[in-house]
């Protein structure tokens, strides 16, 4: 009967509008923190202390795997914006300066493409622009008189995202890095 | 306040969704076709923007990349390596790999959420 009547405390002056708040939610996750309590083996909590109220939130939201929220920054736009033109010549140094020497090789070259693509990806990292998520992608290709063709499209923030490509070509093949790097809060 | 977007809290990438809407593209677009320099251009694109549409139409607040890359289908070595910097609760990706008798299609989709 508790659990009904909580919902109807909508119609209250703003100035208590925090406490109620907490009380919605909590009457919207009574019954999972029931059987929550019922799985952790712990009583279902009864009255409405807020320390009790914490744990038992926090736990749920563990068991729960729900997001943290963080407070408003009132931030629109990066600090340290990314920037093309230094990516570009850093992706295009990391791949000359390692593929300089080498042969194509079948054996090798997994592990060899695993490993340009962690590179590149942490000498991007520690250019360190604010508020990004990278995406590195490497394609290594052997030069056998074939073509090939590579398209990409993107469905993202025009003004806030977007990607550079860097290509080293040798005598036996063709290496192409494309980074994407997207603006997320 | 959060009762409105529900979903946002518990939102994860589905591949195999992305797997096959991607694969229905492919298939769509290049099917029963052979190796055909003049028209492969027109062939990557097709894949790649009918892929983004189906993958926009699912409703979910991603951002969403794809790649595709074709070959001809010669005996060459192709190798591609992605790494990715990201949160691993909410952004996944999804490879596809397709081939017929005369070329080799690769298309990866990266997907990238946004917090509301």
């Amino acid at each position: 009967m508790e659990k009904h009547s909580k919902p109807t405390k909508y119609a209250a002056p703003a100035g208590g509008k925090r406490r109620q708040h907490l009380h919605d939610k909590d009457s919207m996750k009574e019954k999972r923190k029931q059987s929550n309590a019922e799985a952790l083996g712990i009583a279902p909590v009864e009255e409405e202390s807020f320390m009790d109220l914490m744990k038992t939130e926090l736990l749920t939201l563990k068991a729960n795997r729900t997001k943290i929220r963080y407070a408003n920054t009132y931030r629109l736009e990066s600090y340290n914006k990314f920037q093309d033109y230094v990516v570009r010549n850093k992706a295009q140094e990391i791949l000359t300066n390692k593929l300089q020497e080498t042969k194509y090789d079948g054996v090798s070259s997994p592990s060899l493409c695993a490993s340009i693509s962690e590179e590149i990806l942490m000498a991007i990292k520690e250019l360190g622009y604010d508020r990004y998520k990278y995406v590195v992608s490497i394609l290594i290709v052997e030069k056998a008189g074939q073509a090939i063709n590579v398209a990409s499209r993107w469905v993202w923030d025009v003004q806030r995202d977007t990607w550079v490509s860097a290509k080293c070509e040798t005598e036996t093949f063709i290496v192409l890095a494309l980074v994407m790097a997207c603006y997320y809060e | 306040m959060e009762e409105f977007h529900p979903h946002n809290d518990e939102m994860i990438f589905n591949a195999d969704e992305a797997h096959n809407i991607v694969k229905e593209c492919i298939e769509g677009v290049l099917g029963k076709a052979d190796y055909n320099h003049n028209k492969v251009n027109q062939w990557t694109a097709a894949i790649v923007e009918q892929s983004l549409t189906h993958l926009v139409k699912l409703g979910k607040t991603y951002k969403y990349i794809v790649t595709c890359a074709v070959m001809q289908r010669s005996g060459a070595g192709l190798h591609t390596a992605s790494s990715c910097f990201w949160d691993t609760t909410t952004d996944g990706t999804c490879t596809v790999r397709w081939e017929n008798r005369t070329m080799n299609c690769i298309v990866n989709v990266f997907a990238v959420a946004i917090i509301l």
